[in-house]
């Protein structure tokens, strides 16, 4: 793969900010820009009216320029430069109703991130100091052997960035920010963020692990075992809590908080089918759940029914909407051949695979269980959605603006069109998932 | 021994789909096809009066695809693929009413589909990691080139086997998670409930048939836990179904009953090994059977329910007096599953039980590998009997019920015999030639029924002995005249005795012994979610707290300064610790005289009074000084000229 780095400038002379569009980076960039368009056409409907829409939309696009820099951030200061920026710029869209929890919830936003990124400003520090330089390179920037004293300090380094990364990608113990900030934010804000901001954590921790510390370095190791202990906690506690959640904004963003704990998981089990499955779901999980909150930003725009058990006939009132919703929730939980399914499939079979003690037959019995979870919190929606019982009274059908319809049909059709054919994306993510293992 | 015409389509799901046309495999999509034909020609007027009604057949066409996919699968991922989407587009029969119950009922069933889905997907997570391959004809293959067979391997064979058992047994309908089966069949339509019944629940026994034959075949431990879980099947479904007092409910316990029955073929054809197809062959006759059969009966329900719009008992009886085309349908189902000789459902429970028989004579010659002893043989054998008497007495009470008993209301008995028109041409026909198939194979088994055998059985890997068997034979026809023995005597003295008070049927039934009401749902829906949601919550709000407890102690904000409206610093503080001397002590000490002193005030303005008369001396001294300094200048100036 030709791959070709631009050096803007340098900050001191080990240090350069510098890009590099290698195929990790194109297929998260073009994901997060698939995503971006939709997320903005539906936000045309959705804002229509609101005054405030300039302000909203030029976050919005400044957001998108510091997500596509961070993709293809050629080394971990740009990145992490990066990453800094879009957590600043991504604010407002939380704040965006100016209303007291908005604004508190944006705060919790805020303070986490940036606790997160200390974290992962503190670890680069030690890599720094015993790395020639923090350009990513599959394999690790470590060259040499590296004396065991030295190799615990770079353990701790490890896990501290993971641990900031991890904030990001809402895993346990760091989680509570995306449960507050979701369901205060506008929907179309809420899709950006569950679908692609919280994949900027996933994405730093690929290139912490793959590209900067090397999967020799932590094989084995505590810091696998730790996070795959808590990547595991998170995809249960999640899928638990979504389902004891009535509140639908704020049930999806517990199930993002789950589902990215599955990528999570297989990021760390080192096996390649694993880690196909794992980049699999970033994509799958970035389309179904921005259609998830679309089309639930749909029906609350609407309708104003914000709570699951008000859904109650929404099927007859919005066909197409929760039509789209029902693929994506199908795909979410796994059902075949809905998209879900191939990734979750990778992902256990990867799991097993690398016969790691204990993590090979738990982590798929947890992933199924949270399927079966999953399969508790979002299929009731679209069953008393469409079924309400026979003492339902029909009402008029709600006009859907195109603009909001539009971007749901899409993102729907996809999770069950890149479940039937996933042939070319396993292709192209298997290239390079196995140069890394 | 790959199927003869495959068809693979690569890169569909990531590992791409591969279908078969072998014997068993067209069989069953030919059955199915064929009922699918006559439940929707029986549709197009049960259905009439329905709200939905494109819902519902788009429904059952999705349902026929998949179904026919999974018939057709020739690997396990095609199947599982299959299966999930049957499991889902079959959803929409059970809620189809949208009733109350019936919405009730398809969450069981859908709970049920999912659970056991997801189980089974795992056990083929399992099976691919011992077998690198789920392609059904290739995995004895890998098993056998991997078969140094490290203990772990084994183990973790049985445990995929075990998941897929649950998951497969959960569609079949197998105890102890047959309890969709009773709730689903009633709330469906009945041409729906057919399909159900006759074909998806075949669906189940498909995937055990694969893991039976194909990943244990010929192994005596799997065939022991077959053959338990299908007696204890057998027995609880037909003993459940003499109890019910509804007529699509009694049909769908019998149904976990036949299930019962196949299941014990299946087992039995573990335990005799490769060498024997007897038991093969009863099974796949009574999964053929069975599929007929609950077609039959459950168009001839949906016939009643069309016109009555009740399944009672006690409200439908009579309704089929003077009707005799409906009860030629109805007896040609009900003598068939009772194992009449000369109707199709002897021969195969004829089959069934000569294969216990065998395997009872192996035992006693020592032939066989013992995984029963004779004597829990035979007790099976026992069990193999009295559930087909108790299926003799239920269907008993149902004819008699329908066709026999006048209704308890004389205008009613009336209405009834006056209803002529009870079902349109088109129904007519598609259920009497449904109904013909039972005479047909019982009178001609040679030419039907072992036919059918011959086409499906080498789906099952055993040896065909090309033995023909005498149906008719003394022994033969001893165990069927057994049963029906057995069947008449709990008849009269169990249903017309303790099942009926002043000739009305009673549901005598005790409700907290339903399965699903005392057990399923509480610990799955209550228990279980609400322990682990406290966890989850603490674990959840952990962080929060940690930030909480830290901002409540070590970086507690610190007050701001704020300047006292009067006085000072110094009386702030004084003055008001005295005022809170003083309001402590009126509350107690002085409480009879409260002194109504404001120290904090007083002592302010008395600071005010300083402070002001410190700045008249001040001002007076300075202003002193100056002039002071103006007489030296003066004094100075006078000096100096």
């Amino acid at each position: 793969m030709g791959e070709h780095a631009i050096t803007l400038f340098y900050l001191t002379e080990k240090l350069p900010i510098m890009f590099k569009a290698d195929a990790p980076g194109i297929l998260f960039a073009s994901v997060t820009v698939l995503i971006w368009i939709l997320c903005g056409i539906h936000a045309i409907g959705y804002f229509k009216g609101d005054k405030k829409i300039k302000r909203y939309v030029c976050f919005y696009i400044l957001t998108l320029l510091a997500l596509l820099c961070l993709d293809f951030a050629g080394n971990m200061i740009t990145f992490y430069f990066f990453y800094e920026m879009m957590t600043l710029l991504s604010m407002p869209l939380v704040f965006h109703t100016e209303k007291k929890e908005a604004l508190m919830a944006g705060l919790k936003y805020l303070f986490y991130s940036l606790c997160g990124a200390y974290f992962v400003l503190f670890g680069l520090y030690f890599v720094y100091q015993n790395a020639d330089n923090l350009t990513f390179m599959p394999g690790g920037v470590f060259s040499g052997e590296l004396s065991s004293g030295k190799t615990g300090i770079l353990l701790v380094a490890a896990f501290c960035m993971l641990l900031g990364f991890s904030v990001k990608a809402g895993m346990f113990p760091m989680q509570s920010w995306l449960w507050a900030a979701h369901p205060v934010a506008p929907a179309p804000a809420s899709a950006f963020l569950s679908g692609i901001i919280v994949k900027a954590g996933i994405l730093g921790m690929l290139r912490t692990i793959y590209y900067l510390f090397g999967e020799k370095l932590l094989n084995g190791t505590w810091v696998q075992t730790v996070f795959l202990v808590l990547s595991l906690i998170t995809v249960f506690m999640g899928s638990l809590l979504a389902y004891r959640e009535t509140l639908m904004k704020k049930r999806l963003a517990y199930s993002t908080i789950s589902q990215v704990s599955y990528i999570i998981f297989g990021l760390f089990l080192f096996q390649p089918v694993a880690l196909i499955g794992a980049i699999l779901h970033v994509v799958y999980h970035a389309i179904i759940k921005s259609c998830l909150f679309l089309s639930t930003g749909s029906v609350i725009h609407e309708t104003g029914k914000t709570r699951a058990q008000e859904w109650l006939g929404i099927g007859k009132e919005m066909p197409v909407t929760l039509w789209c919703f029902t693929f994506a929730s199908l795909s979410l939980i796994g059902i075949p051949p809905a998209a879900g399914f191939i990734s979750k499939w990778n992902l256990c079979v990867g799991a097993l695979y690398s016969g790691r003690p204990v993590f090979y037959v738990v982590g798929p019995v947890v992933l199924l269980l949270s399927a079966l979870l999953t399969a508790g919190y979002l299929l009731p929606v679209t069953i008393r959605g469409f079924l309400p019982g026979e003492n339902y009274v029909k009402k008029e059908s709600v006009h859907t603006p195109a603009v909001m319809l539009i971007p749901v049909v899409i993102l729907g059709f996809l999770s069950l069109w890149l479940g039937l054919f996933p042939g070319e994306l396993i292709e192209y993510i298997g290239q390079f998932a196995n140069g890394l293992l | 021994m790959n199927p003869q015409y495959e068809l693979v389509i690569d890169n569909i799901c990531g590992m791409g789909l591969s279908f078969g046309f072998d014997g068993f495999r067209i069989l069953y999509a030919v059955i199915a096809t064929f009922m699918w034909i006559m439940a929707v020609a029986f549709s197009a007027e049960y259905m009439a009066h329905y709200q939905n009604k494109a819902r519902y057949y788009i429904f059952t066409i999705l349902t026929y695809l998949a179904t026919i996919g999974v018939f057709l699968s020739a690997d396990l991922f095609t199947l599982f693929i299959f299966f999930e989407i049957m499991s889902f587009t079959s959803y929409v029969w059970v809620a189809q009413d949208e009733k109350k119950e019936s919405l009730r009922a398809g969450d069981t069933y859908l709970a049920i589909a999912v659970m056991g889905g997801l189980v089974l997907l795992m056990g083929l997570f399992l099976l691919y990691s011992v077998t690198g391959t789920l392609k059904i004809e290739e995995i004895v293959p890998a098993i056998i080139t991997k078969s140094t067979y490290p203990e772990q391997l084994q183990k973790r064979l049985y445990t995929a086997g075990g998941c897929m058992l649950f998951g497969f047994g959960a569609k079949a309908g197998a105890f102890p998670l047959h309890i969709w089966l009773p709730k689903a069949h009633p709330a469906a339509p009945a041409p729906a409930s057919a399909l159900l019944s006759g074909v998806l629940t075949k669906a189940g026994i498909y995937g055990g048939l694969i893991l039976s034959c194909y990943i244990f075949p010929g192994d005596g431990k799997w065939g022991t836990l077959i053959l338990a879980l299908g007696t204890i099947t057998m027995f609880w479904g037909a003993f459940l179904a003499l109890f019910s007092v509804n007529l699509k409910r009694t049909l769908a316990c019998s149904s976990v009953s036949q299930i019962g029955f196949i299941l014990v073929g299946i087992g039995t054809m573990g335990l005799l090994g490769k060498e024997f197809d007897i038991a093969a062959r009863g099974s796949l006759l009574h999964m053929v059977n069975h599929s007929m059969i609950k077609l039959v009966l459950f168009m001839a329900a949906g016939v009643v329910f069309m016109n009555l719009h009740e399944l009672d008992l006690n409200e439908i009886r009579g309704f089929g007096r003077k009707k005799p085309l409906l009860c030629f349908i109805f007896l040609m189902g009900a003598l068939s599953i009772m194992g009449v000789p000369f109707f199709s459902g002897y021969i195969s429970k004829t089959l069934l039980h000569e294969g216990i028989v065998e395997y009872i004579h192996l035992l006693k010659e020592g032939e066989a590998a013992v995984f029963f002893t004779a004597a829990a043989m035979k007790a099976i054998e026992w069990i193999f009997l009295i559930s087909g008497g108790l299926t003799a007495a239920y269907m008993t009470k149902l004819f008699i019920a329908l066709f026999v008993e006048k209704n308890r209301e004389e205008s009613k008995q009336v209405l009834f015999d006056n209803r002529k028109k009870y079902m349109n041409p088109v129904s007519a026909s598609a259920l009497t030639l449904s109904a013909l198939f039972m005479p047909l194979g019982g009178l001609l088994p040679h030419m039907v029924m072992d036919k059918i055998a011959d086409i499906g059985v080498s789906f099952f890997t055993v040896k065909t002995s090309g033995h023909i068997i005498e149906y008719f034979s003394f022994e033969n026809i001893k165990g069927a005249v057994i049963s029906l023995t057995i069947g008449a005597l709990v008849y009269l003295l169990v249903v017309r005795r303790l099942l009926m008070v002043n000739g009305k049927y009673v549901d005598r039934w005790p409700k907290w012994l339903d399965l699903e009401n005392a057990f399923y749902r509480p610990v799955l829906l209550t228990v279980i979610p609400f322990v682990s949601g406290v966890v989850c919550r603490v674990l959840d709000s952990a962080t929060d707290g940690m930030v909480v407890l830290l901002r409540k102690t070590v970086y507690q904000d610190s007050e701001l300064k704020r300047e006292p409206e009067e006085g000072n610093e110094f009386t702030h503080k004084i003055g008001g610790m005295i005022d809170r001397l003083i309001r402590y002590l009126n509350q107690t000490v002085w409480s009879y005289q409260p002194h109504k002193d404001n120290v904090e005030h007083k002592m302010a303005i008395r600071y005010q009074q300083i402070s002001e008369s410190n700045a008249i001396i001040s001002r007076s001294m300075s202003f002193g000084l100056l002039l002071a300094c103006a007489g030296l200048a003066l004094v100075l100036l006078y000096l100096l000229f």
